[in-house]
């Protein structure tokens, strides 16, 4: 299931700004019903680094600048909850810098 | 006397932990990401130890706090410094974080006796020095193994590989860092490491670089038109082409996998908006790779040269290490050295497999509880928020008499670490919080020597399900909808108690067709009072008809509709009703001053009631129950009589009256009798799930077993709904399974053909054919021919002039959506 979930993540990261506004609808719906099975996806983007968060893998290319910021996600974070327990089951791999 | 049981492998790129318990070996997954393994790294930063991934994160951007392979500094005198505290370490002090991390993924008991890895190639010295890092570790009895020979012992248990004479076998490590083989002797009383050979600066990652810059990079300066691309990348100098390797690496690494299992893998690389797609053959990428794997052959051959030991000499080459998933590996060297080549359990656990199998075999020597027990920390206080709106929540923790040592807290669903922080009686530490649900945080305090005197795994503080400022909702807030047997129930959006402003969209589906012409409504009625109840009895506060005429098009039974709640703090109900299919958006405030009331929808709901008041068994019922009763049915029946009434009076408000009665009347509806019902429904829904449970007992069967459970799984909650459509429609679905089960047997057929043949023939549209399909049915029970007879049924069932109706079908619905 996390691949496909990535996979939809991925069609969804390719859908050119001006054109997602169509598609919006349809992406809300697809990780409401994800969340219903259990499946919630978290996208990182421009979320500042932190080493506390193992859900992300992370690339660090610089470190010169004290605020690294998530500038790229490759994979979501993809959490499953069952009978009440939340489990990491994929972390984000992200770039930073 | 108690087996060790515990087997470690305590490796220079990665690390793991597993047990043997009742005849298998269960390798214990790192509660912080979830993995078999642990990356044998340390970081230090911003005063935290960072262990395992995190801690590797930082090798490229921080080295110098970073450590790694320090393995191979295990029995030197190597001190390694540590800028920021001014400390040194040494390759113990460092084994020994890595082995107390290990041992944190067990939740229950910890370890004191475990069996540890060493390579083939360890001396005394260093095999002393692994020992010292496990008692550092708190593991007071250690046992040490040889990495190829816990190899031989996982693949010979995992198969149950007999052997009765003297064998060789081949162990070929190839991991992520570094390259081993051995060479050991194995019969059924010993297993032996003869010799070993090795490069440690071979690996996979050397495979992923040589991808980069042999396959990818010419690929991409093509496309980009740049030159050096690989040399640009690496120099460090160009940022954007610094950040382009790190996802080339991760997209190299993919490929690499996917080229396990399929011919070719496409490499898919977004640069400045643009997708550029590379595709990679796994013949393209075996030419790659073989001077690297030549390598490793010559090393091996030098081996089996070294030790006069021929090819055919070789039973078999056992594969360890992430790196040996790849194809071609196994094929060359079943080629090259022309024997098995075996491959039947996980390379990358496969040390820790074998740890564990001989650790389930040696007895504990020392089983004297050790008499110092670190004294637990008592008196620590906790202060934190339990309700959250912010991404981060403070925890600050005290603790007494002037400690000093370390905490560490970790979120249970592994996607948060703060790291082991050193502090002085008091400590503080903002956690991260995953939105809208509850975070449950571990947090653990050690003592100076690293060892757990403080653990609490219950610290819950739930995000955005209440807020901390604003009103509470003093009733349910739920939207009517149809259930699949024709009546109505109410479907709670917002629950009593959660905090204005709320938002929340539903799905939901039509359940009856409105076409364009018919002049039907689609019906959406929001209502304030208890999700239990009868919708009738709670106060209306959003009403909205869309009629048929309205609509673009026709809509169809089954459309998916959106509806998307808004109430703000002032109590301001916004609806937003959007349905795809016909692109019909509509969006309606509802405010509070102006109640909701439909007169049909009054009357509707009075004359079901009726008839269903007027249809009651008296004997269900306390003899004291009766009077209310018949007073309840003359209120309706007053009710629907001054309705008539108030027909086209639009000015006084009368009907709010009614409006205000007809709840009144149904909450009396509700304690007298939907109680009752919701009871019986329970019942009837226990008896057909004992049922289907003995049934299975008696005849197994997986898939309607999976079926079963999935409808009982969420049992609790469906059963205390006092929804009596909710639990009817569950009893359904039982009784679905039910019948699926009862045509199973064979016999069934011949009492449903008993059925047809029953039926008057003027019901079928030729008398004749009937007359000599009963016949022929009755000969094929004789002969126990079931599979004639199905077809016989099947044809009588077409004869039939009007079909049975389907008892499972759903009805229509009388709002339109459910």
């Amino acid at each position: 299931m996390k691949d496909i979930i990535t996979q939809i993540f991925e069609i969804e990261n390719k859908i050119r700004p001006d054109e997602f506004l169509s598609f919006k609808r349809n992406f809300q719906r697809i990780y409401h019903e994800l969340e219903q099975e259990g499946y919630t996806v978290i996208n990182p983007i421009g979320q500042l680094y932190d080493e506390r968060d193992v859900a992300i893998e992370a690339n660090l290319s610089n470190e010169h600048n004290k605020a690294l910021t998530i500038t790229k996600v490759l994979k979501p974070i993809i959490y499953r909850s069952e009978a009440g327990n939340r489990t990491l089951i994929q972390k984000a791999v992200v770039i930073v810098g | 006397m108690e087996n060790i049981n515990f087997g470690i492998d305590l490796g220079t790129t990665n690390s793991g932990i597993g047990k043997f318990q009742e005849g298998k070996v269960t390798i214990f997954k790192n509660p912080v990401g979830f993995k078999d393994t642990l990356p044998s790294v340390i970081a230090y930063r911003n005063n935290r130890i960072l262990v395992g991934d995190k801690a590797r994160e930082m090798t490229t951007v921080n080295p110098d706090h970073v450590f790694s392979s320090f393995k191979r500094k295990m029995g030197s005198a190597h001190l390694y410094h540590i800028p920021d505290i001014s400390e040194t370490k040494t390759a113990i002090d460092f084994s020994a974080l890595i082995l107390k991390e290990l041992l944190g993924f067990i939740a229950e008991e910890k370890p004191s006796a475990a069996v540890i890895t060493i390579p083939a190639s360890f001396d005394t010295i260093q095999s002393n020095a692994t020992k010292l890092a496990g008692h550092a570790a708190g593991i007071e009895e250690v046992l040490l193994l040889q990495e190829p020979i816990a190899a031989c012992l996982a693949y010979a248990n995992a198969q149950n590989i007999a052997i009765d004479e003297l064998k060789n076998w081949l162990v070929y490590d190839f991991g992520g860092g570094t390259f081993d083989v051995a060479l050991v002797s194995i019969d059924n009383r010993e297993l032996k490491v003869i010799d070993h050979e090795g490069n440690n600066f071979l690996g996979g990652l050397d495979i992923d670089h040589l991808m980069l810059e042999k396959l990818l990079c010419p690929a991409l300066e093509k496309e980009l038109q740049e030159e050096n691309l690989w040399k640009q990348m690496v120099n460090g100098e160009n940022t954007t082409y610094n950040k382009l390797f790190f996802e080339l690496l991760y997209r190299a690494e993919e490929a690499k996998k996917e080229l396990s299992i399929k011919e070719e893998a496409f490499v898919e690389i977004e640069i400045d908006g643009r997708y550029i797609e590379l595709l990679i053959t796994r013949k393209e990428f075996n030419q790659l790779i073989h001077t690297k794997v030549d390598e490793t052959i010559k090393l091996t051959k030098h081996l089996l040269e070294k030790n006069n030991i021929r090819n055919s000499q070789v039973d078999r080459i056992i594969l360890v290490g992430g790196t040996t998933y790849i194809p071609y590996i196994r094929t060359a060297l079943s080629q090259v050295f022309e024997t098995h080549v075996d491959a039947t359990i996980d390379p990358t656990t496969a040390i820790i497999l074998g740890a564990s199998y001989y650790a389930g075999t040696k007895n504990k020597q020392n089983t004297v509880v050790k008499d110092t027990l670190p004294a637990a920390l008592k008196n620590v206080k906790l202060a934190y928020e339990v309700n959250s709106k912010d991404n981060e929540e403070l925890l600050t923790g005290f603790v007494d008499h002037e400690f000093s040592g370390y905490y560490r807290i970790i979120r249970t669903d592994g996607g948060f670490d703060s790291g082991i922080i050193a502090f002085h009686s008091k400590f503080s530490e903002f956690l991260k919080l995953v939105p809208k649900t509850t975070n449950i945080f571990n947090l653990k305090i050690l003592d100076k020597y690293h060892t757990v005197v403080y653990e609490n795994a219950h610290i819950g503080i739930n995000h955005g399900i209440y807020n901390i400022s604003g009103q509470p909702l003093p009733n349910d807030i739920c939207l009517e909808v149809d259930d699949t047997l024709g009546t109505t129930y109410l479907e709670q959006v917002f629950r009593k108690g959660d905090i204005l402003p709320l938002n929340k969209k539903l799905y939901k589906t039509i359940s009856k067709t409105v076409l364009k012409e018919s002049g039907e409504k689609l019906i959406i009625n929001i209502v304030e009072g208890k999700a239990e109840t009868s919708p009738a009895s709670n106060l209306c506060i959003g009403y909205l008809e869309i009629d048929s005429a309205d609509l673009p098009s026709n809509l169809l039974k089954g459309t998916d509709i959106e509806i998307d709640f808004d109430i703000s703090e002032s109590r301001d109900l916004t609806v937003n009703i959007y349905i795809g299919a016909i692109t019909l958006e509509i969006n309606q405030v509802f405010n509070a001053t102006a109640k909701q009331v439909s007169a049909v929808k009054i009357k509707q709901e009075l004359e079901k009631v009726l008839t269903e008041i007027e249809n009651i068994d008296n004997y269900d019922f306390e003899t004291g129950d009766l009077p209310r009763l018949e007073l309840l049915r003359i209120e309706v029946i007053e009710l629907l009589k001054v309705l008539i009434d108030v027909e086209g009076d639009l000015l006084t408000d009368k009907i709010y009256n009614i409006d205000e009665r007809k709840r009144k009347a149904f909450q009396t509806y509700d304690h007298l009798v939907r109680r009752k019902n919701v009871v019986s429904e329970i019942e009837a829904y226990q008896a057909h799930k004992d049922e289907i449970r003995a049934e299975l007992l008696l005849k197994p069967n997986p898939k309607i077993e999976h079926a079963f459970n999935n409808i009982t799984r969420n049992e609790i909650k469906f059963l205390n709904s006092n929804q009596t459509s909710i639990i009817k429609s569950k009893t359904r679905e039982l009784q679905k399974i039910a019948n699926e089960i009862y045509y199973q047997n064979d016999d069934s057929y011949i009492e449903l053909f008993y059925y047809y043949a029953s039926m008057p023939l003027s019901d079928y549209t030729d008398e004749g054919q009937v007359k000599r399909l009963i016949n022929s049915g009755k000969k094929a029970i004789d002969k126990n021919n079931f599979a004639e007879l199905k077809a016989i049924i099947t044809s009588l069932y077409h004869l039939l002039k009007m079909k049975p109706k389907n008892f499972f079908e759903d009805k229509n619905g009388t709002l339109g959506l459910k």
